[in-house]
């Protein structure tokens, strides 16, 4: 028998340690069903769009057709647009559960569409999801705490520590190998489960790599932290307290002291007033001259200047050119808005550097692509996309051509890969 | 030409800070003898029983544990020494057996189970005992148990820290038996005790601790051999000496 | 001076001369002022800015030029959210809520623009308030400063050597309890004068205020009793902070994320995009304003001409096409209030079924009182939500109204150069439509709604208390 096959026989000895293995292994593959149930949700939601999308639009293209009138089909075509969680979305779910992940647009004025969020019930999301990323940053490290509080101390306390450290593989190279066997053993707890949900939602391999060294790494640092304390050579309960209170510092109260400290540094101008001040700017086309209007729409699409002039009657090509008007007028708005939430995911981020749980958090919800640059880069395929839409209706609004039930068909469709 | 004795100590000096705890320390333990080590509280027994361990550096002299010095290459050190403290405490939820093999394991040794009983019936444990988990063990139990690893390391070095307190007088005759076969097989042990009687009883020399050195080193047989009353005179007065 | 008096003073002195207790408990002082103090900034911030984007909003719609009406009902209205006072202590699902809301005809806007979107991620990892602190922080000071009392005299032979002094184990425990309430009041003190300063303004509800100071009293005697009850039955101390650490995360921690994702789970929620093309769907069932030849149009038409006794629409004395805004609005609202109503009621079964694990983790019973109290609840949310639907339906049927009535229906066909002009009404109009007020709930309302967490909290209490009363007689035995 080897070594450290002693060391398991001992160590599985011990019913609070196999009990916490076997809750820690509980506890992750929960929270790993539940992920992937909750992806496996929103991709159900998301193969579900075809099928209303295309009532929908039939309903419209039967209107639209009596009159031809590619405005209307421009304003009553409503264009679904999707963020299909990336693989390894089941293990931190980040904001998926209070940002939109699916979100349908008009060509009209898109700052006015933008924000708009999808229906949740804000009681369930408040105490945070329950996934890969809670039970890693949250949890393992009480079980860490629980495992290596006594590592030492416990050995002391029963008298054992002499006779070990007089053996010649005693003494540090003993603590050694305990150590790196209960960290193997609760590294194995969380990964074993990852890997095999990873492999079943077909996670790439260097993420799945990267994962499994970041669990290891976050580990570690819970174990240099009970070591750390360790060393003080106090008892198993001043340990035990003292790490306690470590992670409650460390996981819940330093996090939650630099989230009021990081809004109060970054102030960020509500996004209440990009929609205020762009209503404004959309309104008030009907109190100016419409020439004005174009001249200003023309004067940022040269492309269609020689469209025909504007006659008395109503024109959906105004009302399209005053709706890209108003996002055109709070575009700067849009940037700074843009840049101060950026600011602060930055300096939140910025923060992991020193402080592990944010860091395994940011880490994590970026690899899963689930965190606020994921957001913006559907937002960022969003507006690509707004964009191919207008220049669509606008080819059939300035030319005067009739827009046709089979003109739907030839709409742009949104594209669920990060190149548009 | 006579080999080196396997405890080997000569003029050591130890101090811990300013605080010389050993002080010249001469001391020779040859194969297959027992030497007692009394003194008083603070006398350096138990920094004797460190330093042979490597656990504490000397600052001169030379202590050799055949032929290796403990200061400079612990692990090789121990490997020649077992070591039973004052409270032998073992693995309560590990049987005996498994207590044996895994401090067998931890030593770098691996021996068959049957080995393994045979050295537990040969240190006096019963056979219903070896598949017993440690937790309801006497002290006497469970020292047989780490003697029985003792011989089954076949280590030339045993050390014994106030091996018989809390005895009652069957199992430290006993205990004193046990000591004596293991002996005789050869071994050199460091016997540290209060215990004059059962010094007297099992060692062959005894040597009076006193300042950080030996005071007195008396043989325990032959013309020479020691006066149990004058012993006991010698031991209180260097108690109230140190008390004073 | 009494036994009990004694026990307690003896242990209050152990605890003080316990340097890291003392440094705990000063750390949780300090970080409830933080909590109150940003709180109350954030709180106030936020108030001013709503109140700010409302009267600018309120003025924007007040200062419209001459406008045709139903330009004003697209123009629509923006309203925000008002923060109750009690928010400042427990801000509950406002930052997971939009705030400000955009109302216009024909459509039923979500709230936007909530807090959640607008952080850094370290948003969820919780938000500092002093609802945080007590319901999170302050059930772990206790268990560190008390998992030993019984335990400790216990694993260190005191427990007889005091019972051989005539001291009773009721007098013991009582003692214990008595320390350990202490440090739970002076613990949660702070948080109560602050919440008493902030929320304390004239108009304050007080109703719902000494619910919640109530209910945190009984929070954290319920972990008293707790954290005596298991260092009553723990055979080392050690095995007593161990266990009392895993009742904190498996409560406080674990349940309260847990649960609220198989209610998730349990109850769907139909998400936005197949509730509207669902609307959609129903509204072309009902009928298309636009088909001349639609059945419901067409006997709604003949309806309006029976009752003027015309049979051309150019006859009405009104302006049809303001009649059938206002009936297409009707027929619209009542479909966003049905399927709003069911999200809502979907929701509100998710919400129960949190509340019904209340009885499993006395954190979320009490989570859901102090929101629940402090008006920040999803029911404080969905109140919201309807007073701004009822306004948005009354604010553009006044509008609808005023097309049917100042409007011309000759003018508002009219395609001529000045027909533009010829079909506005006058801008004064607009600064007669009323503002959005939000009516806040009364102190009863919102004290009956923290009742049940306030119900699983007390049993809670007096469960925990019978069993330490038990184990207070075994105690020693072993």
């Amino acid at each position: 028998m080897s070594l450290l096959a002693h060391e398991l026989r001992l160590l599985l000895r011990h019913r609070l340690t196999v009990a916490a293995l076997a809750l820690l292994a509980v506890l992750t593959i929960a929270a790993l069903a539940a992920g992937m149930a909750e992806t496996s949700r929103q991709h159900a939601a998301i193969a579900a769009i075809p099928a209303a999308q295309a009532e929908d639009i039939a309903a419209v293209a039967d209107y639209v057709d009596q009159s031809k009138d590619a405005g209307s089909a421009a304003y009553y075509s409503f264009h679904p647009t999707w963020d299909a969680p990336a693989p390894l979305a089941f293990a931190a779910l980040g904001m998926r559960d209070v940002s939109p992940y699916m979100l349908r647009v008009r060509a009209l004025g898109l700052e006015a569409q933008i924000y708009d969020g999808d229906t949740f019930n804000p009681e369930l999301a408040l105490p945070g999801r329950f996934d890969f990323a809670f039970v890693l940053v949250f949890l393992a490290p009480l079980f860490v705490i629980a495992l290596f509080h006594d590592l030492v101390s416990s050995e002391r306390e029963a008298g054992r520590q002499r006779t070990l450290d007089a053996l010649p593989n005693g003494g540090k190279a003993l603590w050694r190998r305990r150590t790196a066997l209960r960290f193997a053993l609760v590294w194995a707890t969380l990964a074993l489960p990852f890997t095999a949900a990873a492999l079943i939602e077909g996670v790439a391999l260097p993420t799945l790599l990267i994962v499994l060294d970041l669990i290891a790494a976050y580990l570690f640092f819970w174990v240099g932290i009970a070591a750390l304390v360790g060393r003080l050579q106090w008892s198993s309960v001043a340990n035990a307290a003292t790490l306690a209170a470590t992670w409650l510092v460390l996981v819940l109260v330093v996090p939650t002291l630099a989230n009021v400290a990081i809004n109060r540094a970054i102030p960020v101008d509500q996004g209440a007033e990009i929609a205020l001040a762009q209503r404004e700017a959309v309104n008030g086309a009907w109190e100016i001259p419409r020439e004005q209007t174009m001249r200003r729409f023309y004067a940022s699409h040269p492309q269609w200047a020689d469209s025909p002039p504007l006659g008395t009657e109503f024109h959906y090509k105004w009302y399209l050119a005053f709706h890209q008007n108003g996002d055109a007028s709070v575009a700067g708005r849009v940037q700074a808005y843009r840049a101060g939430l950026e600011a602060r995911d930055a300096a939140g981020r910025a923060l992991g550097w020193l402080l592990p749980s944010v860091g395994v958090q940011a880490l994590l919800t970026r690899l899963a692509q689930t965190d606020l640059t994921a957001q913006l880069a559907y937002q960022d395929r969003v507006r690509a996309f707004h964009a191919q839409l207008r220049d669509f209706y606008y080819a059939y609004l300035f030319r005067d051509r009739p827009f046709g039930k089979a003109d739907f068909a030839r709409a742009p469709r949104f594209k669920d890969t990060p190149d548009g | 030409m006579t080999e080196a004795p396997p405890i080997h100590i000569d003029a050591l000096t130890l101090a811990y800070g300013t605080h010389r705890v050993l002080d010249g320390l001469t001391l020779s333990v040859p194969a297959g003898s027992i030497t007692a080590l009394l003194g008083g509280n603070g006398a350096g027994k138990s920094t004797t029983l460190a330093a042979l361990l490597g656990f504490a550096k000397a600052q001169s002299g030379t202590i050799a544990v055949c032929g290796v010095d403990p200061g400079r290459q612990p692990d090789l050190a121990r490997k020649r020494i077992a070591y039973l403290p004052e409270n032998v405490a073992l693995y309560e939820h590990l049987t005996a057996v498994e207590n044996a093999d895994y401090l067998l394991a931890l030593s770098g040794e691996r021996q068959s189970k049957a080995a393994i009983t045979d050295a537990l019936a040969a240190a006096g444990l019963q056979d219903r005992a070896w598949d017993q988990r440690l937790g309801g063990f006497s002290k006497g139990m469970r020292q047989k148990v780490a003697i029985a690893v003792a011989l089954l390391r076949q280590v030339p070095v045993l050390l014994l820290d106030e091996p018989t307190s809390g005895l009652d007088p069957r199992a430290t005759a006993d205990f004193n038996a046990l000591v004596s076969a293991v002996r005789d097989r050869g071994t050199a042990v460091l016997m540290v005790t209060h215990d004059l009687l059962s010094a007297a009883d099992v060692a062959d020399s005894i040597a009076f601790l006193e300042g950080g050195r030996v005071a007195e080193a008396v043989p325990a047989s032959g013309p020479d051999r020691f006066d149990i009353r004058a012993l006991h005179a010698r031991f209180q007065v260097g108690a109230d000496r140190l008390a004073a | 001076m009494s036994v009990v008096r004694l026990i307690a003073r003896d242990e209050l002195r152990l605890m003080a001369r316990n340097r890291v207790a003392v440094i705990a408990f000063v750390l949780l002082v300090l970080l409830t002022l933080a909590a109150v103090l940003s709180s109350w900034a954030h709180q106030r911030g936020i108030a001013e800015l709503r109140s700010r984007h409302a009267a600018a909003a309120e003025q924007a719609f007040d200062a419209q030029p001459n406008r045709h009406p139903h330009r004003v009902v697209h123009y629509g209205t923006f309203i925000f959210r008002p923060l109750s006072p009690l928010a400042a202590f427990d801000p509950g699902v406002d930052a997971f809520t939009g705030n400000s809301m955009f109302l216009e005809g024909h459509r039923q806007n979500t709230a936007n623009f909530g807090d959640v979107r607008q952080s850094s991620l370290l948003i969820r990892f919780g938000q500092l308030t002093p609802a945080f602190v007590l319901q999170i922080v302050a059930p772990l000071l206790l268990i560190f400063l008390g998992y030993g009392a019984l335990a400790r005299e216990r694993e260190r032979g005191t427990l007889r050597l005091l019972m051989l002094q005539g001291v009773g184990r009721g007098e013991l425990v009582r003692g214990k309890g008595a320390a350990l309430g202490v440090v739970a009041l002076l613990a949660g003190l702070p948080a109560m004068i602050g919440f008493a300063l902030i929320a304390g303004q004239p108009g304050a509800q007080i109703v719902p205020m000494l619910t919640i100071a109530g209910g945190y009293l009984a929070y954290l005697a319920l972990w008293v009793v707790v954290i005596l009850l298991v260092s009553a039955f723990a055979r080392r101390s050690r095995d007593a902070l161990l266990a009392l650490v895993a009742i904190w995360a498996v409560t406080v921690i674990l349940l309260p994320r847990v649960v609220p994702d198989i209610a998730n789970a349990a109850v769907p929620l139909r998400n936005r995009l197949q509730t509207d093309v669902a609307i959609a769907r129903d509204l072309r069932r009902m009928g298309d304003s636009h088909n001349p030849d639609d059945p419901h149009y067409a006997a709604f038409k003949q309806s309006v001409l029976d009752r003027y006794g015309v049979t051309r629409v150019e006859d009405l004395p009104l302006n049809y096409k303001g009649v059938l805004a206002m009936e297409g609005e009707r027929l619209t609202s009542s479909l966003f209030d049905r399927y709003a109503g069911e999200s809502f009621a979907a929701q509100a079964r998710q919400n129960a079924l949190v509340d019904a694990a209340g009885i499993l983790s006395p954190a979320i019973a009490l989570r859901s009182l102090s929101m629940a109290a402090a008006g920040t609840d999803f029911a404080g949310h969905r109140r919201f939500l309807d007073q701004a639907e009822a306004y948005r339906y009354d604010l553009v049927q006044r509008l609808n109204r005023m097309q049917a009535t100042d409007v011309s229906y000759a003018d508002d066909t009219a395609t001529d150069a000045g027909a533009d002009q010829r079909k506005r009404v006058a801008a004064d109009n607009w600064q007669r439509m009323p503002d959005f007020r939000f009516e806040r709930p009364d102190g009863a309302v919102l004290a009956r709604a923290a009742l049940p967490g306030l119900a699983i909290l007390v049993a809670w209490l007096m469960i925990a208390t019978g069993l330490l009363a038990l184990a207070t007689r075994r105690l020693g035995v072993r």
